[in-house]
């Protein structure tokens, strides 16, 4: 960055210099080059799994074959005709023409068509699926992530003390508790032994009769049915926040600066917040981006206990049913979901962090 | 700018005494071993206008005693017994007596600490321009503009480019720059007490000089009220008007900068001395106090010094010794001084802090 505009003027001047400092520019600009790096990942992940359906011994595409001309008793070429329609792939073209095609097809949006309910595209599923689980699990992380910070930073500042002792405890055990137990326990204690929550009408994501719109009473519905899941998440996830946080701020809080800024007499909110907080929080922004990969990855588990319609119940559905194509699906959507999130970090990073974007 | 508002006492016959006194201050620290004594009684008066360098070995407790001025000591340390008396125009606190609030105001707006390691000095994520607006604020100054101004003045009476390292991060200026912004920062608020703790540390030696030339400006011509920490006598010499030498926690000579240097009296000051290494003198020359600093927590018994000290009799073994008038103006804690004297004449000292100088002025006229 500082080389292009250390340029003297008369050199910036020439047009040639200026086309070049400018493209420059541009491919060393942070933004950029994190964009084509995720946009690089990504085709390296959908790739992989091009090559992993139909190179695996008895890959999904044969198996469904298989499958079509023993339960239907299609003849064999009806049956592929049909896998490649609903796989949206040409299986007589040779190898390199199909993995264009699936490229092409994959910039288009399409993902081919579901099996168990043909007609339905792969596409159109995620549509529908997805926005619950990022509901679910952002509001889960987002309030683990602002609840482990905040008493990460009350233990360190209270460390030995009573508070800090039996968060510790409480951190260790929900963190090591693993989330779909959590979930049935939650299910067993608060709807089943105690009767606290309606657990039944709390199943699904929305109301009958309630409609997606900006009102009050979507949102609270929304909020209602999702409860049981974002409090799991909350639950198995707060635990690392709390305890990643404490080591954190313990060693900030033995910083240098930390004593220049009592010294400067700044007063004590400033420094926990500004000097203390913010840099004690850095380093987990980069586990924040792990743990939103990891969530919508587990989220299966927790998402079919709670009968809550969003991708992991999606995918638990379609791994019961052999759904190749919607399983292929929601696979691109859980890494792109990863690599999307670890460049949102990385943007955050670079504001939250100057020393980031310089090298 | 905001005048803070500390519980001030009206002293009887405050004026023209000197700005912070400390009277018999003590600090240990509770450890599991023990306690640790790392100050054990001292008492120094510091006078308006004057720079006093505290010299010693590591662990010989003079960073303990800048700290415990400001009272950042850790949470483990207890200063007491002990009175600090912080005096300005005529009135006068009790600075061990402060509530947290006044202590807060008291640090930077009547005593500043230049902390060695500037480097990481500053918090990382905030520009410098932030960081001083941060500490007026805190203060009570809030008219941005006048901050803005001030900070420019300082800035530049450290010469560094305001333009540029205004708006930079600490991370974009090397150590010398920072050292220097953490100097012109201990200025905003005018204090009248600086203290600097081995502020040229870590620094190379051209950046060394830049500093100590600052300085010497604060000194010679805004007459600064200075306590300067170092170890490195050379710069001790050349900054200080009057030099105290720490020994396990105590002082144990206190005099004029020349005293100490050409007169010193004190077995431990005179060992000092003759460490220092000359560029031009070779190894053969070097000398070095044998032994170590003493174990805080089980100090020998007398003279802390005598188990590592030439002039050692069976006094010194039992009784400590406390600081006798050796010289106008000139002190040390020593029973067996007039041998230290003797030895000197037999002896004259090897030129060794003298070299040092002499290096720095040739070095002086090179970087100018």
């Amino acid at each position: 960055m500082s080389t292009s505009t250390t340029v003297p003027e008369s050199l910036s001047a020439a047009p040639t210099v200026t086309g070049s400092s400018w493209t420059r520019r541009i491919i060393q600009n942070f933004y950029v080059r994190r964009i084509a790096k995720a946009v690089f990942t990504i085709w390296v992940v959908s790739t992989i799994i091009f090559f992993l359906i139909r190179l695996l011994p008895g890959n999904p595409v044969e198996q469904y074959i298989a499958r079509l001309i023993e339960t239907q008793g299609m003849d064999y070429e009806n049956a592929r005709m049909q896998a490649a329609a609903l796989f949206a792939i040409d299986l007589d073209a040779p190898m390199w023409k199909q993995y264009i095609d699936y490229l092409g097809n994959l910039m288009r949006g399409n993902l081919g068509v579901s099996i168990t309910s043909p007609g339905t595209t792969v596409t159109s599923i995620i549509a529908r699926f997805l926005p619950w689980t990022l509901f679910s699990v952002g509001t889960g992380l987002i309030l683990s992530f602002t609840l482990g910070i905040l008493l990460g930073l009350m233990m360190a500042y209270r460390r030995e003390g009573l508070l800090d002792h039996t968060l510790t405890i409480f951190a260790s055990v929900v963190s090591s508790v693993p989330n779909y137990l959590i979930g049935i326990l939650l299910v067993v204690w608060l709807g089943v032994q105690w009767k606290v929550l309606p657990i039944a009408q709390m199943r699904g994501t929305m109301s009958p009769g309630v409609t997606p719109a900006f009102t009050f009473a979507f949102l609270y519905d929304a909020l209602f049915h999702a409860f049981l899941p974002i409090t799991t998440y909350v639950l198995t996830t707060v635990g690392t926040w709390m305890l990643s946080m404490k080591g954190s701020t313990v060693g900030t809080l033995g910083e240098d600066f930390v004593t220049v800024a009592r010294a400067r007499g700044l007063k004590d909110w400033r420094i926990t917040t500004a000097y203390v907080g913010r840099n004690a929080a850095l380093p987990l922004f980069t586990q924040l981006t792990i743990a939103i990969g990891f969530v919508v990855g587990g989220s299966f588990l927790i998402e079919t206990i709670f009968q809550y319609q969003g991708i992991g119940y999606v995918l638990s559905a379609a791994i019961a049913q052999r759904d190749y194509p919607v399983m292929q699906g929601v696979f691109l959507v859980i890494t792109v979901s990863v690599i999307l999130a670890n460049l949102m970090a990385d943007f955050l990073y670079g504001w939250l962090d100057p020393r980031i974007k310089v090298g | 700018m905001a005048k803070n508002k500390l519980d001030w006492h009206t002293g009887e016959q405050n004026n023209g005494r000197a700005p912070l006194s400390l009277e018999n201050v003590h600090v240990s620290y509770a450890t599991r071993r023990g306690k640790v004594r790392a100050i054990r009684g001292v008492t120094l008066d510091l006078h308006a206008g004057e720079s006093l360098a505290l010299i010693g070995e590591s662990g010989s407790g003079k960073s303990t005693l800048g700290l415990a001025i400001v009272r950042l000591l850790p949470e483990t340390a207890e200063t007491s017994p002990g009175v600090i008396t912080y005096r300005r125009d005529g009135r006068e606190v009790d600075v061990l007596r402060l509530k947290p609030n006044e202590m807060r105001e008291f640090r930077w707006s009547e005593c500043a600490m230049v902390f060695q390691a500037a480097l990481n000095a500053f918090n990382p994520v905030l520009k410098v321009w932030a960081q001083a607006l941060d500490t007026a604020k805190a203060h009570g100054w809030h008219d941005k503009d006048a901050i803005r101004r001030r900070l420019v003045e300082l800035l530049e009476f450290v010469q560094l480019d305001p333009k540029r390292v205004i708006d930079s991060y600490p991370h974009e200026l090397s150590g010398g720059m920072r050292q220097r912004v953490l100097l012109a920062l201990s200025l905003l608020l005018n204090p009248q007490i600086l203290i600097l703790d081995e502020p040229t540390t870590a620094l190379d030696i051209i950046t060394q000089r830049t500093i100590i030339k600052l300085l010497r400006e604060l000194k010679e011509e805004q007459h600064f009220t200075m306590i300067f920490i170092s170890h490195d006598l050379a710069i001790a010499a050349e900054l200080a008007d009057r030099v105290a030498t720490m020994y396990a926690g105590r002082v144990v000579e206190l005099g004029a900068s020349d005293d100490i240097f050409y007169r010193p009296r004190h077995p431990y000051t005179l060992g000092l001395i003759r460490a220092v290494p000359t560029v031009t003198g070779g190894f053969e020359q070097l000398f070095s106090i044998p032994g170590s600093p003493p174990d805080l927590v089980e100090l020998p018994s007398g003279c802390k010094f005598h188990p590592r000290c030439a002039f050692a009799t069976d006094r010194c073994k039992q009784e400590e010794p406390e600081l006798e008038e050796v010289g106008p103006g000139h002190t040390a804690a020593c029973w067996h001084w007039r041998e230290v004297e003797a030895e000197l004449q037999r002896n004259p000292l090897h030129r060794g802090a003298l070299n040092v100088l002499d290096v720095i002025e040739i070095d002086e006229e090179v970087v100018s």
